[in-house]
């Protein structure tokens, strides 16, 4: 027999306890990843390649600010940038408020060519085109309503004095989000009467220049009357998840109690353990075992239950992960669903940090008894 | 008697409950040479359990010295007397006090975990005590196979796998019945006489104590006719 081998020995004398300890810190830990994936997959949401060089400028104050016509230009002409199009948040309403979604005014020319990543049928993206009171949608929406192409909706403006009479020209598939409606931002114009812009949408020539662009643009209007603030798209997407801090809170705050559960269930197994082996601790002190050594059979004891519990949940996470397919599962929350190397590692580092604050208190405490009072403990 | 193996001058050992003050053992001399095998002898309550545990390295005295092998015990500090008792002393305890989830094999081996041999010298020794407790062929056995003599002869192999050059026994037959117990006595006669082990053995039974060479007695935490038998 070896030191590790009698740590073995104690940790298997409860086979039941040990099994269900095992199995709490398992699937603590399972929980404590998964949420960890959930919030990572919201806070990096849906990243393509092509969506990482889309920017988008705005106006500093607020997102309710426009931002002038002329701006789109000069834009136009900063290194780097390779496309810019109007993209306004138009806010309309389709027959009752509850019928939320997104729908844009922009540059019907370049919209698809900056929305690189969705697949469209080129018949209908030119029929769009033609059309100033043509408009796009995703193919969720489309499937929400029931439209067909070629019908014909309207859209009550809320931000605008104006209502929108638009013919479906076409469907897209794919990217981000599949719920958009995309409508020519020169019907706006005329329907307002305004030349304002919600927002400019920069396509950037490649990865490289994003950081540039960002600094140049906001350089370029920091002394104007509409100063702009400039981001990546998903910083922007970001933005708008005003309830995301919420749900960020909420699942940190189910994590830490995920982890004091698991620290709770691992101290009470072992002062249950420690306690019950009072003498026989005595006894190996007896036999010329000392303080610091007892210390080290506990606390390997208590750590090797956490981390073996630990790898048992990452690895059911990691399962989960591969064999489950979380888009489906998710009704497309979750494009990917990534266990990180770094999810895992901090999981099992949580794991087994809590294994060994959780027996601290009863390792101390028999480390500090005398052998006597160990001794006269009835077995 | 030749060199004391065991020096004990002036020893007193208090317990304070509140104003209650109990001697458990009061100024008490007493010298155990190299060889001998001491029974300590006394009623219940009389301070045998107490002078045992002192002279072992497992509690300490309130004031007086115990100097054992040259050294005194009460000087040294946790970590040190650990190492002290280790390396020194062999302790057979009343009720065996076996690890239940351990053969008799590796009850044994365990004082020898934490030196610094080998996988195979361990073995060795662990089976060269076992042999000499006659219970070589019980080495897979855990305690619960055991009778309790058998037990107690496992711990007393426990005691002797590091060659400690002082056994120490409370009421080792407490837990037995006649023939165990006349089992074990005889054991720890063969290693006195046999091994040159010293052996201290409190027992309040005159039949175990008449196995030992000499008694001492106890009564009231004072040893009767000055420690001589
Ligand atoms: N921890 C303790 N606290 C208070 N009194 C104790 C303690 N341990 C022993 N005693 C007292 O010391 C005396 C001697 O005890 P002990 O050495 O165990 O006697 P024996 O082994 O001869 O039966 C007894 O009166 C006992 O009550
Ligand atoms: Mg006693």
């Amino acid at each position: 027999m070896t030191i590790p081998g009698f740590i073995l020995r104690n940790a298997l004398r409860n086979k039941r306890r040990l099994t269900l300890t095992v199995l709490s810190v398992a699937l603590s830990l399972f929980l404590f990843t998964v949420l960890q994936t959930a919030l990572r997959e919201l806070s990096q949401p849906q990243v393509t390649e092509q969506s990482a060089l889309r920017l988008i400028t705005r106006h500093k104050v607020s997102l309710a600010s426009v931002l002038p016509l002329k701006y789109q230009s000069r834009i136009a002409r900063v290194p780097g940038v390779k496309r810019v199009s109007r993209l306004t948040w138009f806010g309309g309403i389709y027959i009752d408020e509850s019928n939320f979604f997104a729908q844009f005014g922009c540059d019907a020319n370049a919209l698809f060519d900056i929305l690189t990543e969705v697949t469209t049928d080129p018949e209908q993206v030119a029929a769009f085109k033609k059309e100033k009171t043509a408009c796009m949608v995703g193919i969720k929406t489309m499937n929400r309503f029931g439209w067909k192409v070629g019908q014909k909706i309207t859209l009550r403006g809320t931000i605008y004095p104006a209502n929108l009479e638009l013919t479906i020209r076409g469907v897209y598939h794919g990217g981000i989000d599949e719920t958009n409606l995309f409508f020519h931002h020169e019907y706006l114009d005329e329907a307002t009467g305004w030349r304002v812009v919600g927002c400019y949408w920069i396509q950037a020539a490649n990865a490289d220049a994003v950081a540039d662009i960002i600094q140049r643009v906001d350089a370029m209007f920091s002394s104007s009357a509409a100063e702009t603030k400039t981001e990546t798209e998903r910083a922007f997407q970001l933005t708008f998840l005003s309830w995301f801090g919420n749900v960020k809170l909420l699942i940190g705050s189910i994590c830490t109690v995920i982890v004091f559960t698991m620290m709770l269930v691992t101290a009470s197994t072992m002062s249950m353990a420690i306690r019950e082996r009072t003498r026989e601790i005595a006894v190996l002190k007896a036999l010329g075992y000392n303080g610091g050594q007892i210390f080290g059979l506990i606390l390997a004891e208590s750590f090797a239950l956490a981390l073996v519990g630990g790898l048992i949940g990452c690895v059911g996470t990691w399962f989960l992960a591969q064999n489950v397919d979380m888009y489906v599962l998710s009704h497309g929350f979750f494009v990917k669903f990534e266990v990180t190397p770094h999810i895992v590692s901090a999981g099992l580092l949580i794991a087994t940090a809590m294994g060994v604050v959780s027996c601290l208190a009863p390792a101390v405490a028999s480390v500090r008894a005398s052998v006597l009072d160990g001794l006269r403990e009835l077995d | 008697m030749d060199q004391a193996i065991v020096q004990i001058r002036e020893l007193s050992k208090l317990y304070r409950h509140g104003d209650i003050e109990v001697v458990a053992l009061n100024s008490i001399s007493l010298d155990i040479g190299r060889g001998e095998f001491v029974a300590l002898m006394g009623p219940s309550g009389s301070g045998k359990s107490t002078l045992l545990h002192i002279i072992a390295g497992i509690d300490r005295p309130t004031s007086g010295r115990c100097v054992v092998e040259g050294t005194d015990v009460s000087e040294l500090g946790e970590t040190a007397l650990a190492a002290w008792r280790k390396q020194h002393v062999g302790f057979v305890f009343q009720t065996f006090n076996l690890i239940p989830v351990l053969t008799a094999f590796e009850n044994v081996e365990l004082p020898l975990l934490l030196t610094g041999l080998s996988g195979r010298e361990r073995r060795d020794h662990v089976e060269a005590a076992l042999e000499l407790v006659g219970l070589a062929d019980r080495m897979k056995h855990l305690p619960r196979q055991l009778s309790g003599g058998q037990e107690q002869r496992v711990a007393i192999a426990r005691a002797l796998v590091t060659d400690p050059t002082l056994l120490v026994a409370d009421e080792p037959t407490g837990n037995l019945d006649a023939h165990s117990a006349a089992e074990v006595l005889g054991l720890l006669q063969t290693l006195n006489s046999a091994a040159g082990k010293t052996v201290v053995m409190v027992t309040h039974d005159p039949k175990a104590a008449a196995h030992a060479k000499r008694m001492v007695h106890l009564e009231k935490g004072e040893l009767l006719n000055g420690g001589g038998s």
